[in-house]
């Protein structure tokens, strides 16, 4: 649909490494950035329309202004590159495949926020990613791009999806276990090592270059009226050709799944999740709703990290919960009370109910406690066990009814 | 200061007080788990919610600081509703215990529960098993299943002992509270995290099964166990004498006073009143016949004492006063001395060799009075005293509370001394060595049974309070000198502790203006003293080892 | 029954009793523990650390013994129940021996929409292990795990350190064969 921009380099070989990034134009954006005051970098970020892509779809360049102009201690950027959200793969194939491109990213990033040090965190199982982005950091160390006034930290994750939720990626960056914190104060305010901090994803930074180099008018004409340019959608389960797609985030869900082959298995198409395993899902008839932040809001999900995840006719529903209430009752942090304790007791009910043990009470207790649970946590990541739990069980109902004995 | 409005009252507040302290001054309770006022915040329960104007949802009230203007509901629908909620969760995987929990009575489930629940439990699955009845250290006994993981245990070792010994393990509803595996729960303040944890997870162990909390009276007191003087609230079972081993007092739990211990009470305190209700407490006078303690009565009993205070001229008397003693008990003591030309009087035996201080609240001394004793004037020599009982030079030795063969002191040689006393007197609530040799022996009331003032290193007069009656005929000391001073011929003071005390006031400059009402359940400094505050925990201290 | 929820199962969940036969060496070498320190250095607070030094602990001593956490304590002034709190609560790390390979497989959603369940059954048959248990010979540790962020190569797993994608039943016995 629009040029590449962030899969620009994927194709070539050794696009991992310096000299090839560099022979294509890479750190083009950094050098125009140096010529540039941190107050012009924001506001040229601002005017991308340039949303966080990792899930919030927080708008990047307000997000780098939250930091106090009186501070005068150090300020951190955070790359976070936990992964972890089911069906996305997005930020393996950025990682593995242009590592320079966050380099840039983190580069330009640090010299707005007026920041002297940068964490990559990458989760624990991405070993291969992990090796290929510390093996660019060491050569942009030795090129002189980095330890100029910018260092980098690359930091392995243990193996914890909540470590995906900024403040709980940063309290696992400061050596503890990955438990968000209270907010407020946020992280811009008082975040890792009690400093402002700001994090990003790893897609979202790999923006800026080519906003930088570009402008802000032309990534924003790449997009719809409130969120600019492209991004990467990871298009899994039951297409044919599951893979990562570049698009504007002008596409629809129909246009997507199009891209990706169309249905498989059946051929038929009952449902999409279209924000990873959080996101509420969507039934076929639901399927034309543009696919940026705004879009997906109006149409009752959400666009999150852009995980898409296609479900045929033959697919179960209440499978398909039972799996991801599996994974929210595995991955609960366990620090506060209603999601601690709800997202066992719901896996254990949909549990039942899929094992043909369930009752229609059930279905409706199930909804009943994910409402009075969700807003009240301290972190979103029971909102987004509420997403599958309330839609799932609301648009499918039947199906799960037909399981129930009473 | 900022000003703010909660259900429509205004109050005016410090900047930085968070909103359930400010509901709390005006008298509405924001429940709560987590929270608590000597912690850091967690944020945890999320029970304490509450509607502020202008914000869209319910937000926790721990974490938000009073704003000028800002407008609190703690009672819409929407966040009774909210409670609710949060009680059922809490609730989800609580373990039915309570006919075998210790906390029932005083559980903060069952307590909100019943304010903030009352709905219809839908919980039919299988709850998650956790460990029960393990013992961490030797006083406090875990039982995790019970557990609602608020994290206030945790947070105590970390930033009030410093020790770091708890911690949340795994995740998910298989969080567990525990220490190190191999490891104990050893520090001085280990009891406190049964008081802070609003379940009947953490329960004492020392109280584990002895008596129902509804049958518990309390009384405010103050800790006798060393010379700061933690203030107590002494729990005591009188109505159901048959539970707890016939014991009287149940336990002792730390009452807050912020100019001495905050919230807190060490272990040796807490678990310090056995001697109150053991077998080695006095309860009828006694005297010595041929070499046996032979029953007597206080008629029989003072009117020797007093006839020995006649008989022998002043050098021959000597009194040890004790540490231990009240003011009340001391100034009698003094006045019987001045009736009497006694100088051969004084307080200071050794600590008994092993007794340390911590880096806390427990001092190294461990008598509660040892500044009133100096105050009154007390201070005299035990050493030339004992001397001179040695040479034969002292007929009447009366010794208060002391046990001289357990001071340190060489055993043989202060057995002599003693033995050559030719009327050795002995008062106190439990026998010791010292005991068993005197000839004659007055049985005190011990600290929880009778009213007087202790005042602390510090120089702060602080009341305790009798909490249940003496033991058999045991008197408070003022009692047994004032009857013993009225046989002599001395003027009364009085039938009541305070009537010595506003004696005491009078003539001792230290104590001038304090009266037993200015005193209070929170204290007063004698004169010329600084105000004082509760000493900063080890946890949070500049140089505390990083343990959070 | 519910499955893959709950305490870790016994292979990696921490003893709470008495420990086992004796540990083999649990301290770093002078070069690891220059290595630690330099760790250390580069975050504002060192413990920021504790997590790349669990790992060099754990590639070092195989897994992450009660005293390896003791020893791992020491270095940062930590109390060992803070560390052990990190060691319970992130899922890579191993509290008992684990098998000289891990067969990590994923069974989240698009996985399990691509056969995942038959892949999971068809590893349990040929190695006659559950999920989170270790064979006999100590050959290989077999795990379900939540998402690896592979979902368009499912149904997936991870060996070792790498990812094997697009798995069929006759991939998995060629990789289980490869497996020594």
């Amino acid at each position: 649909m629009a040029e590449r921009v962030l899969m620009r380099n994927f194709d070539r070989a050794s696009s991992h490494t310096l000299a090839v990034y560099r022979e294509h134009g890479g750190y083009a954006g950094w050098d125009k950035a140096r010529q540039m005051e941190p107050a012009a970098l924001v506001e040229e970020v601002k005017q991308s329309n340039l949303r966080g892509l990792g899930g919030a779809g927080f708008p990047t360049g307000a997000k780098w202004s939250f930091i106090p102009k009186s501070h005068t201690g150090p300020v951190y950027l955070v790359v976070n590159a936990d992964e972890g959200e089911p069906g996305t793969f997005k930020d393996r194939y950025l990682l593995e495949k242009d590592p320079h491109a966050l380099i840039e990213g983190m580069l330009i990033a640090a010299r707005a926020i007026r920041c002297a040090l940068g964490f990559v965190y990458i989760r624990g199982e991405y070993v291969e990613p992990w090796r290929r982005f510390s093996a660019a950091v060491k050569e942009a160390y030795d090129a002189g791009l980095l330890g100029q006034g910018f260092d980098i930290v690359v930091h392995r994750g243990a193996g914890a999806y909540i470590c995906g939720e900024e403040t709980g990626l940063i309290s696992s960056l400061e050596g503890k276990k990955g438990w968000p914190k209270v907010k407020p104060p946020f992280p811009a305010i008082k975040g890792a090592f009690a400093q402002p901090t700001i994090v990003n994803n790893v897609e979202t930074l790999c923006c800026i270059p080519p906003i930088v180099t570009r402008g802000a008018a032309w990534f924003a004409g790449l997009g719809t009226k409130t969120q600019g340019g492209t991004r990467m959608y990871s298009v899994s389960g039951r297409v044919k050709r599951p893979a990562v797609y570049e698009t504007s985030v002008s596409i629809t869900l129909r246009q997507l799944i199009e891209l990706a082959g169309g249905v498989s298995h059946s051929g038929r198409l009952k449902a999409v999740v279209p924000g990873g395993g959080s996101a509420p899902i969507l039934t076929a008839d639901e399927i034309d709703v543009v696919m940026d932040v705004d879009g997906l809001k109006s149409a009752g999900s959400m666009i999150g990290s852009a995980g898409v995840i296609v479900l045929d006719e033959s697919a179960s529903i209440p499978e398909a919960l039972l799996v991801l209430a599996r994974f929210y009752a595995h991955e609960s942090c366990g620090q506060c009370t209603p999601c601690r304790e709800s997202t066992g007791w719901i896996y254990k009910m949909v549990h039942r109910i899929v094992d043909g043990h369930g009752r229609k009470d059930d279905l409706d207790t199930i909804v009943d406690v994910a409402r009075r649970g969700a807003g009240t946590t301290i972190c979103a990541f029971y909102d987004g066990a509420v997403g599958p739990y309330i839609s799932y069980i609301q648009k499918f109902r039947g199906e799960f009814e037909g399981l129930c004995r009473s | 200061m900022p000003k703010l409005t909660i259900d429509g009252k205004e109050i005016d507040v410090e900047a930085g007080t968070n909103l359930i302290e400010a509901a709390r001054r005006l008298g509405i309770e924001v429940p709560h788990y987590c929270y608590h006022p000597g912690l850091s915040i967690a944020g945890q329960c999320r029970l304490c919610m509450v509607d502020i104007e202008k914000a869209p949802r319910p937000t926790i009230a721990c974490n938000t600081q009073a704003v000028d203007g800002m407008v609190v509901h703690t009672q819409t629908d929407r966040v009774k509703e909210t409670r609710r909620s949060m009680m059922e969760f809490h609730l989800i995987n609580h373990p039915l215990d309570c006919p075998v929990c210790d906390q029932a009575g005083e559980c903060w489930l069952q307590i909100y529960y019943m304010k903030h629940g009352l709905y219809e439990p839908r919980m039919t699955d299988e709850k998650v098993h956790k460990p029960k009845a393990v013992p961490l250290g030797p006083h406090v006994m875990l039982d995790a299943e019970r557990c609602i993981l608020c994290s206030r245990c945790v947070r105590f070792c970390d930033e009030i002992t410093g020790t770091g010994e708890l911690g949340i393990f795994n995740r998910a509803d298989y969080s567990e509270i525990g220490l190190f595996p191999g490891h104990d729960l050893q520090n001085n303040y280990s009891g406190n995290v049964v008081d802070i944890c609003p379940v009947g997870a953490l329960t004492d162990r020392d109280f584990r099964f002895q008596v129902r909390v509804w049958y518990l009276d309390t009384t405010k007191s103050i800790c006798p166990g060393c010379a700061r003087g933690c203030n107590v609230d002494v729990h005591v079972n009188r109505k159901r004498p048959h539970h707890a081993g016939g014991r009287r007092v149940a336990r002792l739990k730390p009452r807050f006073n912020a100019a001495v211990n905050a919230w807190w009470i060490c272990d040796v305190g807490r678990y310090g009143f056995g001697d109150v209700d053991d077998e080695t407490r006095m309860t009828r006078p006694q005297r010595r016949v041929e070499g046996q303690a032979v029953d007597t009565d206080w008629g029989e009993a003072l009117g020797a004492v007093a006839d020995a205070l006649r008989r022998y001229s002043p050098e021959e008397i000597a009194i040890l006063a004790s540490p231990k003693q009240s003011n009340e008990d001391l100034f009698a003591l003094k006045r019987l001395c001045e009736h009497r030309g006694i100088r051969q009087l004084a307080f200071r035996a050794p600590t008994p060799p092993a007794a340390a201080g911590d880096d806390f609240l427990l001092r190294a001394d461990r008598h509660p009075n040892t500044r009133g004793a100096e105050l009154l004037g007390l201070e005299g020599d035990v050493a030339g005293i004992l001397s001179a009982a040695g040479a034969g030079r002292i007929k009447l030795l009366w010794v208060f509370e002391h046990d001289l063969l357990a001071s340190g002191w060489p055993i043989a040689e202060t057995t002599a001394a003693l033995d050559r006393v030719e009327t050795l007197v002995w008062s106190g609530a439990n026998a010791n060595a010292t005991t068993a040799r005197a000839h004659r022996v007055l049985p005190l009331a011990a600290w929880v049974e009778r009213d007087g003032t202790f005042t602390n290193f510090l120089g702060r007069v602080q009341r305790f309070r009798a909490a249940v009656e003496p033991l058999g005929e045991a008197l408070a000391g003022w009692d047994v000198v004032g009857r013993v001073m009225t046989a002599l011929g001395a003027p009364a003071i009085g039938t009541r502790a305070e009537h010595w005390f506003r004696e005491l006031s009078k003539s001792v400059a230290a104590f001038a203006g304090l009266t037993y009402q200015a005193i209070g359940d929170g204290g007063a400094m004698i004169a010329g003293a600084a105000p004082t505050t509760a000493p900063a925990p080890p946890g949070r201290r500049a140089d505390a080892k990083v343990t959070a | 029954m519910t499955e893959a929820h709950g305490p870790a199962p016994a292979s990696s969940r921490p003893p709470t009793e008495k420990r086992g036969l004796a540990e083999p060496a649990t301290t770093f070498s002078s070069e690891q523990l220059a290595e630690v320190r330099r760790l250390q250095s580069l975050y504002p607070d060192r413990r920021g650390a504790l997590l790349p030094v669990l790992h060099l602990a754990q590639e070092t001593f195989g897994y992450v013994s009660l005293e390896v956490e003791e020893y791992v304590a020491s270095l940062f002034d930590l109390s060992a129940a803070h560390v052990h709190e990190a060691v319970t609560f992130y899922t890579l790390f191993f509290q008992q021996p684990k098998g000289r390979h891990v067969i990590a497989v994923c069974h989240n959603l698009s996985c399990h929409l691509a056969g995942a369940p038959d892949i999971l059954a068809h590893v349990k048959a040929r190695l006659g292990i559950e999920p989170g248990e270790t064979t006999e010979d100590g050959r290989v540790t077999f795990q379900a795990v939540e998402c690896l962020c592979a979902c368009e190569a499912a149904p997936m797993a991870q060996i070792d350190d790498r990812y094997e994608l697009n798995l069929t039943r006759e991939k998995v016995d060629r990789i289980l064969e490869a497996l020594r």
